[in-house]
């Protein structure tokens, strides 16, 4: 009963029927952006050689060393990330009915980036092991206090206590960091490397580190699309179906946490993937949930990938990493898209 | 990203990175005196070319922390330094007893000129950089408040140019002219060591013919190689017989380093690997990380050292640099970067 009223959320829209056909084109479009990513950077690779580096590895070879072990986990690691970052963008979108929320207005990147200075504050020397560790549990830790601090209260995580929890969470950590930065040369240098995302030198140790949270949170985010239609109704509607919200929002938050916690200890921060891309989701398949997350995840890698290879050809023989790449994309971007009359409503 | 990169690089990349004029150094004679001969009158040329004549021999001196080492190694002791980082990591002020000298500056482009000019300098002294027209402390990007620095006293000192040997030489004859006996015991000493740590390198690179050396700092996503053309200390190195290599293709506008993606690090095959010692072991641990590191023969084969990158200023330095050094030459292969 409830189901079937929960399922009618999603409008039917004109092109419906084509949706499964687009998002296949979306697919399509990401294995060639895959492909790209693997067979074009500064050292030109003939294509026999990249097909030997997957059939016939041979170690000495440098050519095939660089595909092999430092294109490819960037690779795995754009197309994961972004998969993270696209959906988890979407769940905040949708659980908070905020049509700017991403990773980095809930204190997610503010929290990874205290997590290291303090880790590094008081144990000196740190590896890159340890800072990624860092930067997944500060993540984690902010995402759930800004959830913890919005539950406060008779109706729980609201949309907009989340929006100021997220920003006084936000200015919290920072300031943190800020302290702990101008007096401590140590932590200084450590941020500096997490100050920009970027898909570069991250290598197999960072892939298997990370690669299985981001591949749960991404399953599991896949499958909450129906609930977050029932939360796009609004609270009293969600409720008069038989949603328990609360218990929704707060499973949302933990699958977030996952997916943002590791996508940043991989990569740094990495800002606008997680804002944009929803948007396009829904201007490509409308405002059905079931359809913005799988587009979402897809369309999130292309973007990422993309503004990689940006990078790597911008500055050349230099790279560009791909956080900054995203900015100065992603600003112009986005304001084009805030002005597009097709933006769709939460 | 250059100018972001290291700290440790860092201070020099930034203190190098934009070839423009400087605003403080010819300030520098507008303090002068007369410059007529007669008791206690000083009289000094800088490499830059600027005489600078004061009624009275300078004593209270601030110097960079630098070249307060190199002053200090011909007995002239300033009252004040800055440095271009925290003294205790500096590898270029190791050893360098600082007792009762006071402190105006521990980070790149920020010296404290207030506390500068509670001290009364009559002399300013810091290396002179050809390519900026500047000397440090008074380059592009440091701070506009410490640049007033230069207001305080004239500035003078010997240039970063083409030789270590003549930059120390500089010193000397700044010193000499400041009052030091730098033909005393001490001195003549560590020159005479100096000579022959160099003679021995000479003798190491000349018994060692074909092999080569690349200079080199790994840092974050990028393997910077060094371009011996303006790293003084290689260009010695060169001129002593080692076949340090000039990379082909200095980076436009910043020209000291020539910029590789890691996944071209293998470009250049150098017999012998001289990694940044202002930042080792991290940058070897960041090159140890790459995995094209051992496509890198030389590095493969664990040939490899340190190389004092633009910090040497005294003989004693020099010397203990070169024999490392030296030694490094005669347990290396010449045939390592061929196969």
């Amino acid at each position: 009963m409830t189901q079937s009223v929960v399922d009618r959320v999603a409008i039917p829209i004109r092109h419906a029927r084509r949706l499964p056909l687009i998002l296949v084109a979306s697919v399509l479009v990401l294995g060639i952006v895959t492909f790209l990513s693997i067979t074009w950077g500064a050292r030109s690779v003939n294509l026999g050689t990249i097909w030997r580096a997957f059939t016939d590895f041979d170690p000495a070879s440098a050519s095939q060393t660089v595909i092999r072990q430092m294109r490819v986990p960037r690779t795995v690691l754009g197309v994961a990330a972004g998969a993270a970052l696209g959906l988890s963008g979407a769940i905040l979108q949708g659980t908070t009915r905020n049509p700017l929320a991403d990773p980095g207005i809930m204190g997610i990147n503010a929290g990874a980036a205290a997590a290291i200075v303090v880790g590094s504050a008081v144990v000196t020397a740190g590896s890159f092991g340890l800072s990624t560790a860092l930067a997944f549990v500060g993540a984690g830790a902010a995402t759930l206090a800004v959830f913890a601090v919005a539950s406060l209260g008779r109706e729980g995580a609201t949309p907009v206590k989340l929006a100021l929890a997220g920003a006084a969470v936000t200015a919290g950590l920072s300031s943190v960091t800020t302290a702990l930065v101008m007096t401590n040369v140590e932590a200084l240098n450590e941020l500096r490397a997490w100050q920009v995302g970027s898909l570069a030198g991250r290598y197999a140790n960072v892939v298997t580190a990370t690669l299985p949270f981001m591949l749960v949170g991404i399953v599991l985010a896949l499958g909450a699309g129906r609930a977050l239609n029932g939360l796009a109704l609004g609270e009293d509607t969600a409720h008069g179906l038989g949603q328990r919200i609360r218990l929704t929002r707060a499973v949302a938050f933990a699958i977030v946490a996952v997916l943002c916690g590791a996508a940043t200890a991989a990569c740094g921060p990495i800002a606008f993937v997680g804002l944009i891309v929803p948007h396009l989701a829904r201007i490509a398949c409308g405002p059905d949930y079931r359809w913005i997350l799988p587009f979402s995840a897809v369309l999130a890698p292309i973007v990422l990938l993309s503004a990689d290879l940006v990078g790597r050809v911008a500055v050349a023989p230099g790279e560009l990493p791909v956080g900054v790449v995203l900015g100065v994309l992603g600003a112009p971007a986005f304001i084009v898209l805030v002005r597009s009359p097709r933006l769709k409503e939460l | 990203m250059v100018s972001r990169t290291a700290r440790s690089i860092g201070a020099v990349l930034v203190a190098m990175s934009l070839l423009s004029a400087c605003a403080g150094s010819d300030t520098a004679a507008t303090d002068g005196g007369t410059g007529v001969t007669s008791a206690g009158p000083w009289t000094y040329t800088d490499s830059a070319g600027t005489t600078v004549d004061l009624d009275e021999t300078p004593t209270r001196i601030i110097a960079h922390a630098y070249a307060a080492a190199a002053l200090m190694s011909f007995g002239i002791e300033p009252i004040a330094i800055y440095a271009d980082g925290p003294i205790k990591d500096d590898v270029g002020l190791q050893g360098v007893d600082l007792d009762g000298i006071e402190v105006i500056g521990e980070e790149w482009g920020k010296i404290d000129v207030e506390r500068a000019a509670a001290l009364r300098p009559d002399l300013i002294v810091a290396d002179y950089w050809p390519a900026e027209e500047a000397h440090s402390g008074m380059e592009d990007g440091v701070e506009e408040k410490s640049k007033k620095l230069a207001e305080l006293a004239p500035v003078v000192g010997p240039a970063q140019g083409d030789s270590i040997v003549e930059l120390i030489e500089g010193y000397e004859t700044l010193a000499a002219s400041l009052g030091a006996d730098v033909d005393g015991g001490d001195a003549s000493a560590a020159r005479a060591d100096f000579e022959a740590a160099r003679d021995a390198f000479r003798e190491a690179a000349e018994a060692k013919p074909g092999l080569t050396a690349l200079a080199i700092s790994p840092f974050g996503d990028a393997y910077y190689m060094a371009v011996p053309k303006y790293a003084p200390e290689l260009l010695d190195m060169q001129s002593w017989g080692l076949d340090v290599i000039d990379p082909a293709k200095p980076d436009k506008g910043f020209p000291y380093w020539q910029t590789l993606s890691f996944e071209q690090a293998d470009s250049y095959q150098p017999d012998l690997l001289l990694f940044d010692d202002r930042n080792y072991p991290t940058n070897l641990e960041t090159l140890e990380a790459q995995p094209i590191a051992n496509s890198i023969r030389a590095f493969e084969a664990g040939a490899y050292t340190t190389w004092p990158a633009y910090w040497l200023h005294t003989y004693e330095d020099y010397a203990r640099s070169l024999r490392e050094l030296t030694e490094a030459i005669e347990a290396a292969d010449p045939d390592v970067g061929d196969r």
